[in-house]
């Protein structure tokens, strides 16, 4: 193991491979040369180099498919272009191939020092950027088990006793109270539940499993779902299918989810008492379903990010306990449904979703 | 009832424990708990146990595997019916691809999912003994 920076010089003129190695002799690194772009390729397999210098104008293969080939081989290898002063042209187009830097003959052994310093600094700048990436990749899987284990176990702990003095005898009042603080939590593990599925899950992967569904089925099992809601608020949900409708592919349970946690949000947001309209027809060979509320509305300010990342809404009036991951977990099974969804609003007066899905070619 | 049902709790948690073994207690079982897999396979090999409630993710992973590894391997314990409590579903599935649900670690086993509702541990709990005799008297 050593730490020494590994440099490699591709020319064909020996005095410019000598007097490089000779500048570079003594400081942190190794330095290997190679007279013709072969030999070069050659060496770069073998030693897996920091910085590699290729003279452009070389016998045999040129100094472009040796760009190339090491740029193929590992594209974090930097590389840096000799050239003559004729060729600077060359060298521009070398570096939109990827090349760092060019050097142009003649140069002196500072320039070169410094040309070489900075490829370095390049070269780990570049490894730690990969580095950082791996690593937050890792922090994102690693962060769905932490939080399902850290977080999960201590609510789970609670429930568990919660449900164990349900039993026991108890007088209303305390039994009210109980009731809601099991609720209370039911709702915070729902929610880890929910990150969890947004940090951890490939919601590509439910296109595996994609079977044959009937519309008028997947609406009224997503209203079903949501029915205890909406009759608390005494909020009123209208079906309009517009029937016949072909069948669409997909995965019903993950369906079912996306349209639950869009009439959700509708009867979180409406006020009691108001209604929410499901439509659904057939439209140039797609399902359009739209999912429209009369309640408090989405600001323009906010319309945009409704739809991007997680969000959550901040409107005037006080909804209860509400998180943006739904919209967004919605998005995506759509999107893998090969889907889209939109999304239009008027604060005041209401907001009106719209999802489009591709439905099957053959009319029943 | 006929005779007191002895079960054991392999758990990590105490106060996870505490929750299910009153709800157990109350159902009027005899329940003894060891809070790590070792004292666990320990009382298992020692006492009779009619059953077995066995957390998954305790220690540094998954060493409730373990335990069921080992009682596999075991010709007494292998007969025992085990009710697997686990704190998270997708993990099972990560550790049994393609075994989501149910990954049959013993002969008669389920799983449940952390907190478990009493009515729910109650069925799965009766169900299980019940099975498990149903297969002693068939061998015999």
């Amino acid at each position: 193991m050593n730490n020494k920076a590994k440099i490699i010089i591709i020319d064909d003129e020996e005095v410019i491979l000598d007097s490089c190695t000779m500048i570079l002799a003594g400081g942190p690194n190794d330095v290997w040369t190679a007279s013709n772009g072969m030999k070069g390729i050659k060496l770069v397999e073998e030693v897996q180099p920091d910085i590699v210098f290729v003279d452009l104008k070389m016998p045999g293969i040129s100094g472009m498919e040796v760009l190339d080939q090491i740029s193929a081989l590992d594209p974090t290898i930097v590389t840096v272009v000799i050239t003559g002063f004729a060729t600077v042209d060359s060298a521009v187009e070398a570096m939109k191939k990827g090349a760092y830097d060019f050097l142009p003959k003649p140069f002196t052994p500072d320039e070169f020092r410094l040309i070489t310093r900075r490829g370095l600094e390049r070269r780990k700048l570049m490894l730690e950027t990969i580095a950082l990436r791996r690593e937050k990749e890792m922090l994102r899987e690693n962060f769905a088990a932490i939080v399902s284990h850290e977080l999960k176990s201590p609510l789970g702990a609670i429930q568990q006793n919660l449900y164990a003095f349900m039993g026991e005898p108890l007088t209303e009042n305390q039994k009210a109270r109980l009731e809601r603080m099991k609720s209370r939590i039911e709702d915070l593990i729902k929610l880890i539940h929910s990150w969890l599925r947004v940090l951890s899950v490939d919601i590509e992967k439910i296109k595996e499993n994609f079977t044959t569904i009937s519309v008028p089925g997947l609406i009224s099992k997503a209203i079903e779902s949501v029915e205890p809601h909406s009759d608390r608020k005494d909020i009123t949900i209208i079906s309009k299918i517009d029937e016949p409708i072909s069948s669409i592919e997909g995965d019903e349970v993950s369906l079912v989810e996306a349209l639950v946690n869009i009439l959700g949000n509708a009867i979180k947001y409406s006020y009691t008492g108001g209604q929410v309209i499901i439509t659904a027809q057939e439209k140039e060979r797609h399902l359009e379903l739209s999912i429209a509320d009369t309640g408090v509305g989405i600001s323009k300010e906010e319309l945009p990010f409704i739809l991007g990342d997680f969000y959550r809404g901040k409107s005037g009036l006080m909804a209860e306990e509400s998180h943006g991951l739904g919209v967004t977990i919605s998005q995506r099974i759509i999107e893998a449904h090969n889907g889209r969804i939109s999304v239009e609003s008027e604060p005041g007066k209401g907001t009106t979703f719209v999802i489009r899905i591709p439905v099957v070619q053959t009319k029943e | 009832m006929t005779q007191q049902k002895k079960l054991l709790i392999i758990d990590d948690d105490p106060d996870f424990v505490e929750g299910i073994k009153s709800i157990l207690d109350a159902a009027d079982y005899s329940v003894e708990v060891a809070y790590n897999p070792k004292d666990g396979l320990q009382a298992l090999q020692t006492k009779n146990f009619d059953l077995l409630l066995l957390d998954i993710m305790m220690g540094r992973g998954a060493e409730g595997i373990m335990v069921a590894r080992k009682m596999r391997k075991d010709p007494k314990l292998r007969e025992m019916p085990v009710l697997i409590i686990t704190g998270i579903r997708e993990q099972m599935a990560f550790l049994f691809p393609g075994e989501p649900v149910h990954p049959r670690f013993v002969q008669v086993d389920e799983l449940v999912e952390k907190p478990v509702e009493p009515k729910l541990l109650l069925e799965k709990v009766s169900s299980l003994l019940q099975a498990a005799e149903e297969l002693k008297s068939r061998a015999k």
